[in-house]
């Protein structure tokens, strides 16, 4: 496997590929690399609470430290064929996590985009299942749920209902009740 | 002048540009890529096939004395510029070695057509329905001139055609003329050429003063790019420095039926006008929606100065200017800055269109079975990251504006099932099933190569 090219670039829901990426984590680097990641989150957009990462097209984002803090995995849900963007990764979200990933194995300051790639190649690995539970770009979910926030507003006027009477609202009056 | 090795810095250093990049060596680099072309124009694309390659080869020994490197058309003294690019089967039949052309851009290595599915020519754009030669092993040699009259282009072509006759191992297997419309515009009645980036170093001034001039190496290859590193120059680098990937498309423009379409789907004349612009982003005239809105204006269309002097920053959810329209799509600028996952300086390109076929009168909205289009040229140094990236995940697609099923209204690859969204007050206005109004005709993924591998080429001896 490693970087098997016909794996990539993984699994696709939608328009939603699958994207993890398995490190290794620099000798005596284990401590440091915690820290880094309690500092991510604590960071706006990270914090509990907090639901803008600053990357706006990846779904979630997880760093799992594993196997006694000698190996790291990044594990995302990007909107879009993540291959397409690798050199884009470069100069935008991987400099955002640039305090982690010093501690892992092959990040070496990425002077050329060639190390770029093989920094991303040799750790991805392609999900062997993977499956979403709502379909739609992160752009989309968000516009969802504005749009439903706002309706519930509307529901929550009393005259609602008879505003809702309207033949042209009936699609909005089938999903009110509940 | 001699070859310099690989990263060797050569020529004087520019200081006037940031970040201390080497010189352009502009007398080594074939005019069409860096300037604009002149306007009005009138040009000739030809394409050759080569049967003897010490024909080919003698061939483009005469043609490099017709080439003026690097150069604004100030002092014509031919005319005309004139521009030659191989594809890789031409590259191949000249006697390039092997292990040079397995150097070359993967994508420029397979061709266009073996790229078909990948870029969304599917369907009747299918390299199957193409014009023949295109997109055929028998495509070697693309030879473009340009002039900004009839009689100098006749005689550059005429020159290049003598040098072609007395080679009979060489022959025309395909001819495209084209000329400005006496509108300046083309066939959709829209300005075109507009938008193009800044190269750094090249002397040409800003116009949009939002975007920083783009490294060299983002188009000419041997230079830094804005990756802060290079893009892979083809060995050996007499042949790949100074050069250029170019991609050529003959596309058909479905007049009638665009003008039919904003007809059934508007009252009035105005109407029609705001949503064509809606869905290029720029007015007929060139002036951009983000800064002329309600109606067109003609002054600032003209305005080189203005007309390309904004973003959309301001305007993230499209009110002004959707970001589903074409120019919006092929060119975000500064629109997807705070989503910090593109680089839109990566994915810049410089276009040099022309237009081609015969206008269809103004007003009518029947077919008259005339071939009119574009014939679409793009410069750059990445065939994958700038034109195909933006052909497949800005024009095809429309994940990154968070509208998967929406691709661009105007040129994208559509089956005619796909709706465009214009935001507007109070209620946005969604055309469902726009069809499609652009075909693909056939093109090539070339190589312009600068003036030292020129004359290596010619110098070849397999
Ligand atoms: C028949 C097909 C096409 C037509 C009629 C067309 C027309 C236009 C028009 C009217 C503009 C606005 C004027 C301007 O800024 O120059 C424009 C801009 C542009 N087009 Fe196209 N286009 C076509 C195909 C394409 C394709 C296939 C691509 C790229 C793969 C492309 C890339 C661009 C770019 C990069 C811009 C400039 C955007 C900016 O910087 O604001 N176009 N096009």
């Amino acid at each position: 496997m490693g970087s098997d090219t016909s794996s990539r670039p993984g699994i696709r829901v939608g328009p939603t590929s699958e994207f993890s990426l398995f490190f290794h984590v620099k000798p005596g680097h284990g401590e440091a690399l915690h820290q880094a990641l309690r500092d991510l989150q604590a960071a706006p957009g990270y914090r509990p609470g907090d639901y803008e990462m600053p990357i706006a097209s990846i779904h979630e984002a997880r760093f799992v430290p594993f196997d006694d803090d000698t190996r790291l995995l990044f594990a995302t849900s990007f909107d879009g064929p993540w291959d397409a963007y690798m050199e884009d990764f470069a100069s935008k979200p991987l400099r955002l996590f640039d305090a982690i990933f010093q501690h892992v194995v092959g990040y070496e300051g990425l002077p050329t985009l060639e190390s770029v790639k093989d920094f991303i190649l040799s750790a991805q690995q392609s999900a062997g299942g993977y499956a979403r539970n709502y379909g739609g770009t992160v752009k989309e979910i968000r516009k969802a749920a504005k749009v439903n926030e706002a309706f519930q507003q509307v529901l929550d006027d009393p005259d609602a209902a008879e505003a809702l009477e309207h033949p042209a609202l009936r699609p909005l009056l089938d999903v009110a009740a509940d | 002048m001699s070859t310099l090795p690989p990263g060797s810095v050569h020529g004087p250093v520019d200081t006037t540009a940031t970040g201390m990049s080497p010189a352009l060596e502009i007398d080594d680099i074939q005019s069409g890529a860096l300037h604009e072309r002149p306007s009005p124009y009138v040009g000739t694309y030809l394409l050759l096939k080569v049967h003897e390659p010490a024909d080919g080869r003698e061939l483009i020994r005469r043609l490099i004395p017709l080439l003026q490197p690097g150069r604004e058309l100030t002092e014509p003294g031919l005319g005309a510029w004139l521009t030659v690019a191989f594809t890789y089967e031409g590259l191949k039949v000249l006697g390039v070695p092997q292990d040079s052309l397995d150097s070359f851009a993967p994508e420029f290595q397979q061709g266009m057509a073996a790229r078909a599915a990948e870029i969304g020519d599917v369907g009747a754009n299918s390299p199957e329905h193409w014009e023949k030669p295109l997109g055929t092993s028998d495509v070697h040699i693309a030879l473009a001139a340009l002039s900004p009259d009839a009689a100098h282009l006749d005689a550059v072509v005429d020159r290049a055609r003598r040098a072609q006759e007395q080679m009979p191992g060489v022959e025309v297997v395909w001819r495209q003329d084209c000329y400005q419309l006496p509108t300046g515009r083309t066939s959709f009645g829209f300005k075109d050429g507009i938008g193009q980036p800044t190269v750094e170093g090249a002397g040409t001034p800003p116009t949009n003063r939002g975007e920083l001039p783009i490294k060299a190496g983002e188009f000419i290859l041997g230079y830094p790019d804005e990756t802060g590193g290079m893009a892979p120059v083809p060995t050996p680098d007499v042949l790949g420095r100074n050069g250029t990937y170019i991609v050529f498309r003959k596309l058909h423009t479905r007049v009638a039926a665009y003008r039919q379409y904003l007809h059934d789907k508007a009252r009035t004349r105005e109407e029609e006008a705001l949503l064509g612009a809606k869905m290029v982003g720029r007015w007929q005239s060139g002036a951009p929606l983000a800064l002329a809105p309600d109606e067109d204006d003609p002054a600032l269309g003209a305005d080189p100065a203005r007309n390309n002097d904004f973003g959309y920053a301001t305007d993230l959810r499209g009110f002004t200017c959707p970001a589903g329209s074409h120019a919006r799509r092929a060119n975000p600028r500064d629109s997807l800055d705070h989503e910090n996952s593109v680089d839109v300086r990566l994915h810049r390109m410089i276009r040099r269109g022309t237009s081609y076929g015969p206008p269809l009168p103004d007003g009518v909205l029947e077919d008259d079975g005339e071939d009119r289009g574009i014939i679409f040229v793009f410069a750059g140094a990445h065939l994958k990251r700038q034109f195909e990236f933006v052909k497949t995940q800005w024009l095809n697609d429309g994940i990154f504006i968070g509208a998967p099923d929406e691709k661009d209204p105007l040129v994208g690859a559509t089956d005619g099932s796909s709706p465009f969204t214009i935001p507007q007050h109070p209620i946005r206005r969604r055309l469902p099933d726009v069809p499609p109004f652009v075909v693909t005709r056939g093109g090539e993924y070339c190589f312009a190569p600068g003036l030292r591998a020129l004359r290596w080429l010619a110098d070849l001896t397999t």
